[in-house]
């Protein structure tokens, strides 16, 4: 029991840290980072209580979760680049055509 | 009877818009048809009513002369039920010579997109039909919402002034108090669920229901907000004037002459006999809401200066005698009270008629632009005269036979209403006095050149002021009609 | 730890999902060898694709199989659902050619995306384990991140496109952090297993680990579809995207959302009932209030719906809130009458719109109604039955509804619901008073309404106006779905 709450603590801890870079950073690239970082902390979370439980749901789970994070990443920069393209910045604040 | 009749008092007019179509761009040949459509409509509503002795030989329950039922959406026990009585059959008969009259009005007038105005009003005679048709409470919401939406787009095109805040006043207005009259019908449908376990949206299922005081209170409160939003009752009419002022002069007779009807009707076929106990309690803020009514409006109607604006407020002042004639639930009252829903559409709808006319001649209502009129336009000022006097409840016309009854019924049980509601009488008298007599009888105030009423127009007017005269002398056969469902209403024996 | 046994597979279930993943990738494949010109021919094929993998999933009306040892079903929830998504997946097909076409950035690529968007829902639907309809959810979002940014030359397609994916990928983290908190709870992934686990050991809500996860779970699928405070994203991103993918996205995605989060909360989650119960019940409320409000004071037409589609998404919280049997129906009848009317509406809007997405604006659709009669008809139609007038789907959409809130006792609940469709009522209004009332500004020649177009207009106004008159043939579908849950 010890060891599962100090594993479930450093991944809210690593969970905190991303959600709160993506609400205050600025560059899509470093939001995308601290997204990655999010999944991992979950990732983290999952092989712990997979550990714990002696069941392996949590780790086959992890597989996808990292298989999806990939294919994100490629979907993710490729709008990236082309909004780079048009705008020459990746900076969020200059996601500012529409508002509301 | 395998005829059914009632669906096709509702439907015809909806066929009617699909006969418009293969005519849409023919305006000589729509006219013919909607008009073909709204006489046939007519005819119906008079044979039912030349048969309707024959038919109440052998009554359905609850006194209906004729019942067509069948399911429409089993899941939620919804069912297409029409029924048709005494007090329903009145208002048929005032929906299709309304209607007849409202098109042979914008015969001429209606310039532009003649075929969707036409089928405008057929859409709007259906739904009016159905809500004095329907006995389901879903059904009835339904053709209720249904009618809103011709009026809109009639407003909205061809209105005048300031038409799109009119029509859009008008829609929200009554469409939010209707909205909450839904979840009361819900709520009504699911306690009747409750305790029966059969789901159904029929009003003499559902008046099956026990229902708590406090409960049966919020459930009146929803439904009188919608039914007082279309009455017009006092806070809550400021649409009203807007509405008949922007209107082109179809949409204002409708207005008048039966939308406003819908509200009274609704309440005394399904406000009143389903919350009985509410609708006593409540019967001191109906009664207040109704004095005020008359007396503000009055008050009001005497300062206008545009002369449909002037008419649209005494409608506020009539219609609050139908509150008073509801309110005081009694057969009296009660048979008085629907007699006036007839005799004030009838008249408005003829005044309505005869500023739209003058309008059409002058391109102007203010009072003040005119004066005269008698040397100039004799017909006009003949009929106006007499649509006046009408209007100011005198004695052997129409508006006089509905008052009396309505006063007489309360004197009764309230002395202090009816007192009130007397004095109140003398308001149409002075505003209706100053209006003929700044129109038709001062001094012309400014050279007009104006072609006195055509053919067409008499024949309009004509009609509408025998109705007039027929309903005042000899309003007995239409009391006779009235008497049993009046009885069964209000608990009386018929 | 014991042997992996791998299980009895039956792939039954799942036929149609395969089906389609291969048309995709087989259409992907074509879209090399077929000229720019000719790439219409790719919305036929995959058109008749959806159109024969609905008859497929149809025929699965009334079967229950399990496969996959209980990840994925084949129930008439899932079927019900799946075939609100081929239709919406269908009627987005048949609108995206002729506005692809104008806008200049008609490559192959769309159809497929669709085709792909279509199986994550699917298996959303019919997933009953996180893992399942973790991966739906994914393959549906990785899709529609490009759909919305699919016009690479038009900035504000860029800008949707980059905002959905920020904002979705943060919200996915949500959404793994609550499944793994219910697995670390309940030790498994299984949706039955979850829920006999949380009986058995009395887990409610003091059970802070399940509690939790139940919660970002739904923090998650509020992101989806759009509720508030979840929703900033969606006005931007509908705007933004390519109009026929944003008329798809209006539909397809939310009912999928609602489908997922529907299953979760009634099957994993119900000894939290009263706990979630009274969270949907605010946010029903601020999702409605907030949609209606702020959609009073737009201007651009896809804005105003966008907003509209964040009130409609209240409106079937508000069913959801319910969770009883006639809400939950209510939300399934709801999602088919809004796909049909809100890709109706879309339609009209690509009709109107001119190259470069401009002409979007309310103002433009002055003198529609006489310039266009037919097209404005349709366009009223649609209008009045999002505001939910009868006789149209809309109002039995609403009506059942807020029939489950009376019956669950949420009076208050209805009634600022009833209250937020009366507001509702004035910009859809406008939008009508603009047709019918006003004069255009310039005259200007309308488009051709090319022939798929057309048939999404005749099906939508179709839907609309049979479920609104006759709800009955589809309301006992809706009942029968819903009773296994």
């Amino acid at each position: 029991m010890e060891n599962l709450n100090s594993y479930l603590i450093v991944s809210a801890i690593l969970f905190s840290i991303g959600t709160i870079g993506v609400l205050t950073r600025k560059n899509a690239i470093v939001m995308f980072m601290c997204i990655e970082l999010m999944l991992n902390a979950v990732n983290l979370t999952f092989v712990a209580f997979s550990r714990y439980l002696g069941n392996l749901d949590g780790q086959v789970f992890v597989f996808f979760v990292m298989t999806v994070a990939a294919a994100e990443a490629a979907v993710g920069l490729a709008l990236m680049i082309a909004f780079y393209n048009n705008r020459e910045s990746i900076d969020v604040d200059d996601v500012n055509l529409m508002k509301w | 009877m395998s005829i059914p009749i009632l669906s096709i008092l509702v439907f015809l007019p909806l066929a009617g818009c699909l006969l418009l179509l293969p005519a849409w761009n023919c305006r000589r040949l729509a006219r013919p048809i909607a008009l073909v459509v709204a006489l046939t409509e007519l005819t119906l509503a008079l044979w039912l009513y030349a048969s309707w002795k024959g038919l109440a030989v052998n009554p359905f329950p609850q006194g209906f002369l004729l019942l067509e039922d069948a399911p429409w959406i089993p899941a939620f026990g919804i069912r297409y039920t029409l029924a048709l009585d005494g007090i329903s059959l009145l208002m048929i008969m005032l929906t299709a010579i309304v209607f007849c009259v409202g098109l042979a009005v914008s015969w001429d007038s209606i310039k532009e997109r003649t075929s969707l105005f036409l089928s405008m009003m057929l859409v709007m005679e259906a739904g009016i039909m159905g809500v004095f048709l329907a006995l389901d409470l879903a059904l009835f919401y339904l053709f209720w919402e249904m009618m809103l939406i011709p009026m809109f787009f009639l407003i909205g095109i061809w209105g005048h002034g300031r038409r799109l805040y009119s029509t859009l006043k008008f829609f929200l207005f009554t469409m939010s108090g209707s909205l909450l009259m839904l979840l009361a019908i819900i709520a009504l449908h699911l306690l009747y669920a409750q305790q029966t376990g059969v789901s159904s949206f029929q009003l003499q299922e559902l008046l099956k229901v026990q229902l708590p005081l406090e409960t049966q209170l919020w459930l009146y409160a929803a439904f009188f907000l919608a039914f007082a939003i279309k009455f017009p009752l006092f806070p809550l009419h400021t649409w009203l004037p807007d509405a008949h002022t922007d209107a082109p002069t179809a949409g204002s007779v409708i207005l008048a002459g039966l939308l406003l009807k819908t509200g009274s009707y609704a309440l005394i076929r399904f406000g009143y006999p389903l919350f009985p106990q509410a609708a006593q309690m409540m019967t001191p803020l109906f009664y207040s809401l109704a004095l005020i009514g008359i007396f503000y409006a009055s008050l009001v109607a005497f300062a206008q200066q545009d002369m449909k604006r002037l008419i649209a407020y005494s409608s506020i002042g009539h219609m609050g005698y139908v509150a008073i004639g509801i309110a005081a639930w009694q057969p009296v009252a009660l048979s008085g009270a629907i007699i006036q829903m007839a005799n004030h559409g009838v008249t408005t709808a003829a005044l309505f008629c005869m500023v739209g006319m003058l309008d059409e001649r002058a391109h102007t209502r203010e009072i003040a632009a005119f004066g005269g009129l008698w040397g100039k336009l004799p017909l006009w000022s003949f009929f106006f005269l007499l649509f006046a006097v009408t209007a100011m409840g005198v004695p052997g016309l129409n508006n006089f036979v509905g008052e009396f009854l309505i006063l007489a019924g309360t004197i009764k049980s309230s002395p202090l209403v009816a007192v009130l509601a007397f004095c109140g009488i003398v308001f149409p008298l002075i505003y209706m006095v100053r209006l003929v007599q700044e129109v038709v009888f001062q001094k012309e105030r400014q050279p007009l050149s104006l072609n006195d009423l055509n053919p067409r127009e008499i024949g309009i007017l004509a009609i509408l002021a025998l109705l007039d005269i027929w309903m005042g002398i000899h309003p007995a056969p239409l009391l006779e009609m009235l008497h049993v469902p009046v009885q069964l209403l209000t608990g009386g024996t018929p | 730890m014991d042997m992996i046994t791998i299980p009895a597979v039956n792939l039954t279930p799942i036929l149609p999902e395969i089906i389609l993943s291969v048309l995709a990738m087989a259409l992907l494949l074509i879209n090399v060898f077929v000229q720019s010109s000719k790439k219409t021919y790719l919305s036929y094929i995959s058109f008749i694709g959806v159109v024969g993998t609905a008859v497929l999933v149809g025929s699965g009306w009334g079967t229950h199989i399990e496969s996959f040892s209980g990840a994925v079903v084949q129930d008439n929830f899932a079927t019900f659902f799946k075939m609100i998504f081929l239709l919406a997946a269908g009627l987005a097909i048949l609108i995206a050619d002729q506005y692809m076409e104008r806008e200049d950035c008609n490559h192959g690529e769309l159809y497929p995306l669709i085709l792909f968007t279509v199986v994550g829902m699917m298996l959303m639907a019919a997933g009953t384990d996180l893992m399942t309809i973790f991966l739906g959810l994914e393959v549906m979002s990785v899709s529609l991140y490009v759909l919305a940014g699919f016009n690479r030359a038009n900035t504000k397609s860029n800008e949707a496109g980059l905002k959905y994916f920020l904002l979705g990928a943060f919200s996915t983290g949500f959404l793994l952090y609550g499944m793994a908190l219910t697995y670390g709870a309940t030790g498994s992934t299984r949706i039955s297993v979850i829920a006999t686990q949380a009986g058995q050991m009395g887990m409610s809500s003091g059970n802070i680990l399940f509690l939790a996860g139940m919660l970002l779970i739904l923090t998650g699928f509020c992101f989806k579809i759009a509720v508030v405070p979840f929703h900033m994203w969606t006005p931007d991103v509908y705007e933004g995207a390519p109009t026929p993918m944003t008329a798809f996205m209006s539909a397809g995605p939310k009912a999928a959302g609602f489908a997922a989060a529907l299953r979760l909360l009634l099957i994993a989650f119900p000894t939290l009932q009263a706990d979630w119960s009274q969270l949907l019940w605010v946010l029903a409320v601020l999702t409605m209030t907030v949609g209606n409000i702020t959609a009073l004071r737009q201007d651009n037409i896809k804005r105003i719906l966008a907003y509209s589609s964040i009130a409609h998404a209240g409106y079937a919280l508000v069913g959801m809130a319910a969770g009883n049997s006639t809400g939950t129906a209510g939300i399934l009848f709801y999602m088919l009458s809004y796909t049909f009317m809100n890709i109706g509406a879309f339609a009209v809007i690509i009709l109107v719109g001119k190259k470069g997405e401009s002409n979007g604006n309310v103002q433009d659709f002055a003198g529609l109604g006489f310039k266009h009669p037919m097209l404005a008809v349709a366009m009223t139609i649609f209008l009045f039955s999002l505001s939910g007038m009868p006789p149209t789907a809309g109002f039995i959409g609403k009506f059942y509804l807020f029939s489950g809130a009376i019956q669950k006792g949420y009076i208050w609940l209805a009634v600022i619901g009833v209250l937020n469709s009366a507001a509702s009522v004035y910009y859809y209004l406008r939008v009508m008073v603009y047709m019918y009332m006003k004069d255009p500004t310039e005259d200007f020649a309308w488009t051709k309404v090319s022939a798929p177009i057309a048939l999404c207009l005749v099906l939508s106004v179709a839907g609309t106006m049979v479920l609104g008159i006759v709800p009955s043939i589809i309301l006992q579908y809706a009942q029968e779905a819903i009773k296994l849950i």
